[in-house]
Order: structure tokens, then sequence, then C-alpha cells
């Protein structure tokens, strides 16, 4: 099998030397332009288009789109906020709105590149929304165990019930709905990290991959990461790397 | 020849009982008029067809569109139904971010073209999927009609009574979609809402990323 994945936007914005290394046999070097091509490339007879070459220009300004979602955006945010807040009193809730919200990034992610995008929403928001979601949801349910009730026993709590209910909707599931979406997107807007290992295949043959692996990594956890992931990539040996892929 | 079955059996619900006559095993069908409105009507024509071109066309890009339409025909249904709750999140997240997530996957990927629009029809699965169809319409005759005040989901008074008399008194919010979902159900929209933060996490190991953006 082959594990050489189409690398089409960490090739173009890593390092130039950056290239896949096979881990099996280390023969597939510098795919873009080669005669043979790699099974997961499309030869071009076959009446398939490489999304390299089909999305030659991956992100191109439009006069239509942009000044529409400079229009529609702030509107469409706020009805996710509305939509949010006052789920209590009209349809709607956290879920609801926070993919209301998240969609309102997707929109400017479409219409001024995605890759901007990602510039201008660090990866520290996406993270502190998931994780602070989650974490919201459940301190409000552990208090009223705290306090020797049940799990959210909103009585218990020091708000009325209303607001306890309203503080789950808004700090809970509509942060945790708003970062997993957008972070589903990035993520797959940035597509498979290509210049690690396969599924499983550890080896000794991926020690430069990972070399660059570690410094990609660790240029993105300069924007604040901090250690919200879990190990960072500089404590990691290529080692465990491997075996725990 | 699907196409027109299916959407006869899709409007064979809503039509009189004449037209599901041949299909009711159990004779004891309460003949509810057909009240089928214009609107619902074409939105019900609506979602059958884009789902039937989902289902055939060849192009998976042009799958995508028309299953992004027939999320929006689903919301607008929803909404005529009178469950805005699921109207809401139908066009939120079936319409709008499952589209552009698969549009976005689209575009990683390879994309073949075809020359022809939709897939070839093959007859087993037909005969499978109108077998299983037909077996479904036989329980037609046993479920009330949409709306109708004697359906036991509404007129339990166990449930659906007890939450919407007391939903309010409890909780002291107004929508009880809302109050059975954040207050009676609490733990399983906890479970919920922890699946979705794990499935973040889970694209990032599939993707072999450490960082969303």
């Amino acid at each position: 099998m082959s594990d050489v994945r189409p690398e089409d936007e960490t090739a173009r914005d890593a390092a130039p030397n950056e290239t896949s290394v096979d881990a099996d046999a280390g023969a597939v070097d510098e795919d873009e332009d080669a005669d043979d091509v790699p099974p997961h490339r499309a030869r071009p007879r076959s009446g398939r288009y490489d999304s390299d070459r089909r999305q030659g220009t991956p992100y191109t300004e439009s006069q239509v789109i942009m000044p529409t979602v400079k229009i529609v955006a702030p509107f469409a945010f706020t009805y996710g906020l509305f939509i949010t807040f006052h789920g209590a009193g009209s349809p709607g809730g956290g879920f609801q709105g926070g993919a209301i919200m998240a969609a309102v990034v997707f929109m400017i992610a479409f219409a001024f590149g995605i890759e901007a995008t990602r510039d201008w929403l660090a990866n520290t928001v996406v993270v502190a929304l998931a994780v602070g979601g989650a974490l919201a949801f459940a301190g409000i349910g552990l208090i009223p165990v705290a306090r020797g009730g049940a799990f959210l026993q909103y009585d218990l709590l020091p708000i009325p019930v209303k607001y306890g209910l309203e503080s789950v909707e808004v700090f809970g599931i509509a942060a945790i709905v708003t970062g997993v979406l957008m972070g589903l997107f990035f993520l797959l807007a940035r597509g498979f990290a290509s210049e690690g290992t396969g599924f499983g295949e550890g080896g000794d043959d991926e020690s430069d991959d990972d070399a660059t692996d570690e410094t990609e990594t660790a240029s993105n956890d300069a924007d604040g990461v901090g250690g919200d992931l879990g190990p960072s990539g500089s404590d990691r040996t290529p080692a465990a790397d491997g075996g725990e892929r | 020849m699907t196409g027109t079955a299916l959407l006869a059996a899709a409007a064979g619900n809503l039509l009189p009982a004449v037209t599901r006559a041949p299909f009711v095993v159990s004779a004891q069908t309460t003949a509810v008029p057909a009240q089928i409105t214009a609107v619902e009507g074409s939105l019900l024509a609506f979602v059958v067809l884009t789902a039937l071109a989902t289902a055939l066309a060849r192009d998976v890009l042009a799958a995508v569109i028309v299953f992004g339409a027939y999320s929006l025909g689903m919301a607008a249904l929803y909404t005529f139904y009178r469950a805005p709750d699921v109207a809401l999140t139908e066009a939120a997240i079936s319409a709008g971010v499952t589209t552009v997530l698969l549009l976005l996957t689209l575009a990683k990927t390879t994309r073949i073209e075809h020359d022809v629009a939709f897939e070839s029809v093959n007859l087993p699965a037909v005969g499978a999927v109108g077998l299983l169809f037909g077996g479904l319409l036989l329980t037609m005759g046993d479920i009330p009609a949409v709306g109708s005040p004697d359906a036991p989901v509404w007129s339990n008074p166990d449930v659906t009574q007890w939450y919407l008399a007391e939903s309010y008194a409890q909780t002291g919010v107004e929508n009880t979609v809302m109050a059975v979902l954040a207050a009676f159900r609490g733990f399983d929209t906890f479970g919920e809402a922890v699946v979705v933060f794990a499935g973040g996490i889970a694209a990032l190991i599939v993707l072999h990323r450490e960082v969303f953006a």
C-alpha cells in the first residue's frame, strides 16, 4: 500500500526541501511532476483531475462574494448569537446557534481565503471554545454534585434554574459546537499530514520526516497553543511517534 | 421508473385512502380526508426528487450540491410541520455545515469526470429497495394522520402533555424543547456534547494533526 498522501497545501506552504518519503521503499520522491505517477495521483489520460492541478489557484478574490459576505456576515453572526442566547424563549438553542456562528466563519473563509482566516482566527480560540465548552458543561453539572445533589440539578445552582439552563446552552453546547465545527473545517482544509508516517507503519525511515514534522508543529505552537492538546511535538521521540501512529 | 413509483408512493401517504387501499392489509383505517396543500405537496415532491437525484447523480460534486438542496427542502418541510427547532438544526447542520465540509473534502480529493449525468440503475437493487419500501408502506395505514390530535405521541397524558404542562413551572423556560434537552435529559445532552467534542479530537488523530487551525 502506498502511504504517500496528496500534500496539497502542506507542499505549498511548507519548506521547499520537505518532500514526502515512502516509508517502505523511500523511492517515491519529487512526485510533483514525475512521469511515474504514484497510485493516489490520477493519470491525465484517465479522465480524472488531480486535485493539485484542478485547484491550481486555491483562492481567487471574487468581487461578488466578498462584498456579499461583508454585508451578510454581521447579520448572520447576530442571528447565531440570538438563536443561542434566546433559545429559552424561542426555537433554537446552543447547538443551532453555535452551528450558525461556525457557518459565519466558513463564509468568511470562502470569501477571503481559508489560509487568511486561519491566520486571523488563532488555534487558541478554536481549542479554547471546544475545551472550555466541555469543561463549562461538566462544571455546571458538577456544582450541584458538590452541594450534595445530582448531576445537573439546576435548583442547587446559585442562580435561578432558567439561567442554569441558559448557561449550559451558551457556555457549554454553543461553545463546543462552534469550536469543533470550526476546527473540522480548518482540519479538512489542511488535509492529511502527509509528512508523517502511514497508519501504524512505524520505522526508522521516517526519522527526518519527524524532524520536519516537529519544526512545523513547533512553529504552530508559537501561536500560543500551549499544552492544550496534550503532548506537543518537541518532546516526542520518533520511535514513540511511529509506534503511536 | 423508480422515480415515479417512489413519488406515487410518497404521495399515497397523504392522498385519500383510495390510493393506498392496495397497500393496506389491516382494514381499520380511519380514512382521514386528504388535506394536502400546494405548499406541502410541492415541498414533498422537491424532497423526493432531490433525494433521488442525490442517489443517482454520477458526479460526486453534483450529488453534494443536490444533497444540500434536499436538506434545505427538509428544513422547509419541518418548518411547515411546526418543528422549528428541528428545522433550524437541519438548515444549519445538514444544509450548511455538512455541505461545506463535503465540498471541502471533495476539493482535497480526486474528482472523476463523467460523460453521463446519472448512474445506471441496478435492477436487483431497485427490487430489494422496492420490497423494503412496500413493506414499510404496509404499515402506513396504522400511522396517525399528520397533526392528528389523537396521535399517541401527542395525546399521551404521561409524557407529552406532562412535559408541556410542567416544563415551564419546573425550569422557567418557555421553549419546551430546550427544557427537555437541557434539564429533563440534561445528562444525555452532556453525553452528546462530549461526543461532538470527541469527534473533533478524532478528526485530529485521523488527519495526523496536532492543531486545529
